[in-house]
C-alpha cells in the first residue's frame, strides 16, 4: 500500500501542471441529462440565477448525453467522484437505494413542498415509504396520426382499436408512393415499450400478478402476432429493425408513416421543423376487451449520499421545482406538467395534443421498480428483434425470453 | 578502424562504452514510466474486479471462484461474439492489407495529381471513428438516407434497401466500413516502407532484365516485410477492440446479431451493470490478444533469423 | 511526358473506386450540413439552396469553439509528449544492445494490446484517485501513454533503416555521442518524425471512449464527444448542426495532412535514406 501511495504521489507531482478541481466548500455539483439542445442553456440559466440569489453558492452543472449517462454514473460513483445532484431514470433508482447510494429527502421536504406536486407522478420515486428522487421530467405516449394520409386512403377517423389500426394502416401503405401505414419501432431505447402497448391492450402484463415475467402470457403473443401481422401485410415501414425511435419520428415528420406512437416532446419538433404537417394526437389503441395502457415515464432528480453539501444541494431542488422554474422547463421540452399549478397554466389546458396525454394518465404503467429492468428491457428487444425478423418460432421466443427474464427476477 | 571491423563482426547494435553502459535504460525509462502507470495500472484493476463479486458501482464483495467466467462461458451470445470478432478482425485487416498494397504502390509511383491523391486517401483517418459511423448511419437509413438516394438517381437500385434491418447486410457494410477507415493508417505504412527501399536496387534488377512482377516478388515485397508485419500486429489489436462503428450503427443489433466483444463487453457492464462480467470479457480479450501478438512475434522472429 | 501523362490516366482509374467510397461520406456530410432545417430529413442531393449560416449557427449551438480549443490542446499536449519520449527510446531500442531489450519490447507490444475501452473502468478508478476527472491535461497524458508504445516501435523501424555508417564516420572524426545524433541522425530521420507524430496527433484527435469517460463538463468536452453528444439520445437530433460540425471538425486535419504530406513527399525525396 505504501508503494501505491508512493507511486500515486510520483505521479501526482509529475503531473503539476495539471489544475486539480478541488471540491470547494459551497459548490453544488449536478449531473443533468441531455433532453434537447434547450437542456443545457436552461440549467446554465437556472444555475446563474440561482447564484444570484443565494451568493456563496456555486452550482455547476455537468451536461450528460443521455446514452452514455447511467455509464458515467456508473464510473462516477465507482470511483467516488459522483456529483451532489444528479437527474436519473427513475427505473434505475432501485439500484440506487439498494447500493446505499441515495439520500432519502423526507427531512428536507414539507408539506407545502409535497403538495406542490401531482401524486401520480411524485409515486414512482417513493420507496419503502421514503422519497429518494424528486420528478423532474415526465412524459406519457399517444399516438401521432397524419391527418392528410388519413383523408387520402378515405379513413374518416383514427382507429380506436389495433383491428381498426391493422386496417387503416394496410389502406395507407395502399397508397403506394412509399407511404406506409405504421410506424413502428424496432431498435435501441425503448424498442421493448413500444411493444408493451400492444402487451398492454392484449390484458398482458410487464410482470404478472405472480411476479414472473407476462411476456409468455396469451396476450403478449397475441400481440407479437398482431405487430408481425403488420408487419408481414407491408402495414409498416420496411425494415423495422433499422428504425430507432428517433427515426420513426423522422418519418412522420416528412408525411411518410400514417401513425405511430410516441411522447409528447414530438410536438415541439413538428412545430419547429414540420409547421405543414396536418396531424393529430389520440388515443393507443384498444384491445378485443377494451384495454389499452401508456407508458409513463418520469426521471427523478436526486441527492448523493456522500455529498458534502447537502442543504445547498436541497435549496438548489428547491429552487428547480418553483413553479416559474417548472413551467418553463417543462414547456421547452415538451413534457408533461408534474406541478399542479404547472398543469393549471394557460399553456397547457390550451394545448389540445397534451390534453391527449394527460387523459391516458389513468391507464399509465411506469416500468416496474425491478432491480435488473434494464436487463429484461434488453432481453426483451432481443427477443422482439428476432420476431420483427422472423427468425423462428414467436411463440418459443416469447417463452425463452420469459424464462431468461424469470430468472433474473429471481436473484 | 578496428571499431569499425567489430561492429561488422558484431552485427547491429552499436557498441557501448562502459561509461554508457546505462544509458539506453535511461533513454527508455520515461516512455516505460509512463506506460506503466496508466495503462498497467488499470489493468491489475480489472483482474481484481473479473474475480469478485461486484455491485453495479464497481464496490467489490470478495473472490468469487471464477464465477464470472463461468457465466460467460455458459452464455450463447458470448460464444457467438467471440466467434463474430475473429470474423470481423479477419475480414477487416485482411480486407485493408489486400487493397492498401496496390493502393500504396501506386501512390508511390511518380504521376499528376499524386499529392491529391495521398491525401484524399489519407482523408477518412481526418475524422474520428465515431463521427465516420455517425455519418454513414445517417446516409444508411432506409427511407432518408442518401446512400439510397443516390442509388436510385443512378438507376442502381429501385426499392430502397434496408441495410441496417439484417445482420446479413449490416455486417457486410460494418466491414466495408472498418476497410476504408483501415486503410489511410495501413497505406502510410507501406508508402513508409516503400520509400525506405533504395531505388537503385531496382535499376540493377531491371538491368538484369527482371519485369515489374518479378521486381514486386523479389525486391519490393520482402523489404516491404517488417512493414506488413507492423501494419498486420497494429491493425490486428486495433479492429480487435474497435468499438465505434458497430455501436453507433446498430449497437451489436438486431438481436445481438452483429455484436463484437468489445460491444457485448460495453451492454454488460455499462447497460446492465454487470461490471464484473464486463471485466472477466476484458479479461479475455487481453488474453487471446497476447497469445495472437506473442505467436506471431514468435513466428515474424523465426523468419527474420532465417 | 506522355508515359508520365499515361500513368497518370492508369493510377487515377485504379484509384477511382475506393476514391469515390472514401468521398462519399464527405459530400453527404457536406450537403446535409449546408441544407436548409426544412430539407433535412428529405435525402435530396440537391438543396433548394446552400445555407453556410447554418455553420455558424451550429458554431453557437454547439460549443464548437470551445470543443475545438480542448482538442487541439488534448491532441497537442499527447503528441509532443510522446514524441520527445519516445525519440530516446527509440534510439536506444534501435542503436544498443543492452541486457532486457527484448523484454522492452514485449513490454511495448503488450501496452499497445490494452485499447481504452477494455481498460474504461479501471483507468477511471485510477484518474479519480488522483483526483484527475474532468482535466483535459489528464485526458492529453492518457493519450501520451497509449500512444507511446506505438511511436516508439515506429521509430525505432525508421531508426533501423538509417545505416550506422554515417554516425560512426562522424564518430571517427571526434564527435560525441549527443553531437552526432543531433548534427548527423536526427536531419535523417525528420521525416520519420513527422509521419510517427501524424500519427499520434490523429489517434488523439479521434479518441472518444477515454475523452466520454474523464470529461463531463461540456467546457471540457473534445470535439468527437460534443458531436457525439448531439446525437445520443437526445429526443430530437438537429442533423444539419451534427453534419456542419463533423464538417467542420475534419477541416483542421485534412489541412494538416494536405501540409504535412508535401512536407514528408519532400522528406523521403531527397533520398536521404540510402
Amino acid at each position: 500500500m505504501t508503494k501505491t501511495a508512493l507511486f500515486k504521489l510520483g505521479l501526482a507531482a509529475g503531473l503539476s501542471l495539471v489544475a486539480v478541481a478541488a471540491a470547494q466548500a459551497g459548490t453544488v455539483r449536478v449531473t443533468v441529462a441531455e433532453y434537447s439542445a434547450k437542456t443545457g442553456p436552461y440549467f446554465e440559466e437556472a444555475a446563474k440565477s440561482f447564484e444570484a440569489a443565494n451568493p456563496g453558492t456555486d452550482i455547476e452543472i455537468e451536461v450528460v448525453p443521455w446514452d452514455v449517462l447511467l455509464q458515467k454514473l456508473t464510473t462516477d460513483i465507482a470511483g467516488g467522484s459522483n456529483a451532489d445532484l444528479s437527474i436519473i431514470g427513475t427505473r434505475w433508482l432501485l439500484d440506487f437505494v439498494s447500493q446505499e447510494v441515495a439520500e432519502p429527502l423526507d427531512a428536507y421536504i414539507t408539506d407545502e413542498f409535497k403538495g406542490r406536486f401531482i401524486d401520480t407522478f411524485l409515486s414512482p420515486s417513493v420507496m419503502d415509504g421514503k422519497t429518494y428522487g424528486l420528478p423532474i421530467a415526465a412524459s406519457a405516449r399517444a399516438m401521432y396520426y397524419n391527418k392528410a394520409l388519413f383523408e387520402q386512403a378515405g379513413i374518416a377517423e383514427p382507429p380506436k382499436t389495433w383491428d381498426e389500426l391493422k386496417t387503416s394502416a394496410e389502406k395507407i401503405s395502399g397508397l403506394g408512393g412509399e407511404v406506409y401505414g405504421f410506424g413502428l419501432q424496432g431498435k435501441e431505447i425503448e424498442t421493448d415499450v413500444y411493444f408493451y402497448y400492444g402487451m398492454w391492450s392484449y390484458g398482458a402484463e410487464i410482470l404478472g400478478a405472480d411476479g414472473t415475467s407476462g411476456l409468455d402470457d396469451p396476450g403478449a403473443i397475441e400481440a407479437a402476432k398482431l405487430y408481425k401481422g403488420l408487419i408481414d401485410a407491408k402495414a409498416t415501414q420496411p425494415g423495422v429493425t433499422s428504425y430507432s425511435r428517433e427515426d420513426v419520428q423522422n418519418l412522420f415528420k416528412q408525411g411518410k408513416v400514417g401513425m405511430m406512437i410516441t411522447a409528447p416532446f414530438l410536438s415541439n419538433q413538428i412545430k419547429e421543423e414540420a409547421p405543414d404537417l396536418k396531424y393529430g394526437v389520440t388515443a393507443i389503441p384498444a384491445g378485443p376487451s377494451g384495454d389499452r395502457g401508456t407508458y409513463g415515464v418520469t426521471d427523478s432528480i436526486i441527492m448523493f449520499k456522500n455529498s458534502q453539501v447537502k442543504d445547498e444541494a436541497w435549496k438548489f431542488m428547491d429552487y428547480l421545482f418553483t413553479t416559474e422554474m417548472r413551467s418553463k422547463f417543462t414547456e421547452g421540452e415538451g413534457f408533461l406538467p408534474v406541478n399542479k399549478e404547472v398543469a393549471a397554466s394557460d399553456y397547457f389546458v390550451n394545448n389540445a395534443d397534451l390534453k391527449e396525454f394527460t387523459a391516458l394518465l389513468p391507464d399509465a404503467r411506469f416500468a416496474p421498480v425491478i432491480s435488473g429492468w434494464e436487463e429484461i428491457a434488453q432481453i426483451t428487444s432481443d427477443a422482439l428483434q428476432k420476431i420483427y425478423l422472423g427468425e423462428g418460432d414467436l411463440e418459443a421466443t416469447l417463452k425463452d425470453a420469459a424464462a431468461k427474464a424469470d430468472a433474473i427476477l429471481k436473484q | 578502424m578496428a571499431r569499425r571491423l567489430s561492429l561488422q563482426l558484431t552485427g547491429r547494435p552499436l557498441p557501448v562504452p562502459s561509461r554508457a553502459r546505462f544509458l539506453p535504460y535511461l533513454l527508455l525509462l520515461p516512455s516505460l514510466v509512463l506506460a506503466a502507470g496508466v495503462i498497467f495500472w488499470p489493468v491489475g484493476d480489472l483482474l481484481e474486479i473479473a474475480t469478485n463479486d461486484v455491485n453495479r458501482f464497481g464496490q467489490l464483495r470478495g473472490f468469487n471462484d471464477f464465477a464470472n467466467f463461468k457465466a460467460l462461458v455458459a452464455d450463447p451470445n458470448f460464444t457467438a461474439a467471440l466467434i463474430r470478432t475473429v470474423v470481423w478482425t479477419v475480414a477487416v485487416v485482411g480486407g485493408t492489407i489486400l487493397i492498401s498494397v496496390p493502393v500504396a504502390l501506386i501512390l508511390n509511383e511518380d504521376f499528376y495529381g499524386r499529392d491529391v491523391a495521398r491525401v484524399i486517401v489519407m482523408l477518412p483517418w481526418a475524422v474520428s471513428l465515431t463521427m465516420t459511423a455517425i455519418v454513414w448511419r445517417w446516409a444508411l437509413n432506409g427511407e432518408s438516407g442518401m446512400l439510397n438516394s443516390a442509388l436510385r438517381g443512378l438507376g442502381l437500385i429501385d426499392t430502397n434497401i434496408q441495410w441496417l434491418a439484417t445482420a446479413d447486410l449490416a455486417f457486410p457494410v460494418q466491414i466495408g466500413i472498418g476497410i476504408l477507415v483501415t486503410i489511410p493508417f495501413t497505406t502510410t505504412i507501406f508508402l513508409g516502407g516503400l520509400s525506405s527501399i533504395p531505388p537503385d536496387l531496382y535499376e540493377a534488377s531491371a538491368l538484369e532484365g527482371a519485369g515489374p512482377w518479378q521486381q514486386f516478388r523479389h525486391i519490393t515485397l520482402p523489404l516491404l516485410k517488417p512493414f506488413l508485419n507492423i501494419a498486420m500486429v497494429l491493425n490486428t489489436i486495433y479492429v480487435f477492440n474497435s468499438f465505434p462503428i458497430i455501436w453507433v450503427m446498430t449497437q451489436g443489433g438486431p438481436a445481438n446479431s452483429t455484436d463484437i466483444l468489445v460491444t457485448h463487453l460495453y451492454k454488460l457492464g455499462f447497460r446492465i451493470g454487470k461490471l464484473g462480467e464486463a471485466s472477466a470479457v476484458s479479461v479475455v480479450t487481453l488474453a487471446i490478444l497476447l497469445v495472437f501478438t506473442i505467436v506471431y512475434v514468435r513466428l515474424a522472429m523465426r523468419e527474420e533469423a532465417r | 511526358m506522355s508515359r508520365k501523362w499515361k500513368r497518370t490516366l492508369v493510377a487515377w482509374v485504379l484509384l477511382a473506386p475506393l476514391m469515390v467510397l472514401i468521398l462519399f461520406p464527405f459530400a453527404v456530410m457536406t450537403i446535409t450540413a449546408l441544407k436548409p432545417q426544412a430539407e433535412v430529413l428529405n435525402p435530396t442531393w440537391w438543396p433548394s439552396e446552400l445555407r453556410f449560416r447554418n455553420l455558424v449557427e451550429m458554431w453557437d449551438a454547439t460549443n464548437f469553439g470551445q470543443a475545438l480549443l480542448n482538442s487541439l490542446y488534448a491532441s497537442g499536449l499527447a503528441t509532443v509528449g510522446a514524441i520527445l519520449m519516445s525519440i530516446p527510446a527509440a534510439y536506444a531500442m534501435s542503436r544498443f544492445r543492452f541486457a532486457g531489450r527484448g523484454l522492452v519490447r514485449q513490454f511495448l507490444l503488450v501496452s499497445q494490446m490494452l485499447s481504452p475501452i477494455v481498460l474504461v473502468v479501471g483507468l477511471f478508478r485510477l484518474m479519480a484517485s488522483l483526483g484527475l476527472v474532468e482535466s483535459v491535461s489528464a485526458v492529453g497524458l492518457v493519450y501520451m501513454a497509449f500512444n507511446i508504445a506505438f511511436t516508439v516501435w515506429m521509430l525505432q523501424s525508421y531508426f533501423d533503416t538509417v545505416p550506422k555508417d554515417l554516425e560512426e564516420a562522424a564518430w571517427m572524426e571526434g564527435a560525441g555521442r549527443f553531437e552526432t545524433l543531433r548534427r548527423v541522425f536526427l536531419p535523417l530521420v525528420t521525416p520519420a518524425i513527422a509521419v510517427t507524430a501524424i500519427f499520434t496527433f490523429i489517434n488523439a484527435w479521434n479518441e472518444f471512449v477515454i475523452a466520454l469517460t474523464l470529461l463531463r463538463r461540456q467546457e471540457s468536452y473534445t470535439l468527437p464527444i460534443q458531436v457525439f453528444s448531439l446525437v445520443a439520445g437526445r429526443y430530437t437530433v438537429e442533423w444539419h448542426h451534427v453534419m456542419g460540425a463533423t464538417l467542420v471538425a475534419t477541416l483542421p486535419v485534412a489541412i494538416l495532412f494536405a501540409w504535412l504530406q508535401r512536407y514528408l513527399v519532400r522528406g523521403l525525396a531527397l533520398g536521404a535514406v540510402k
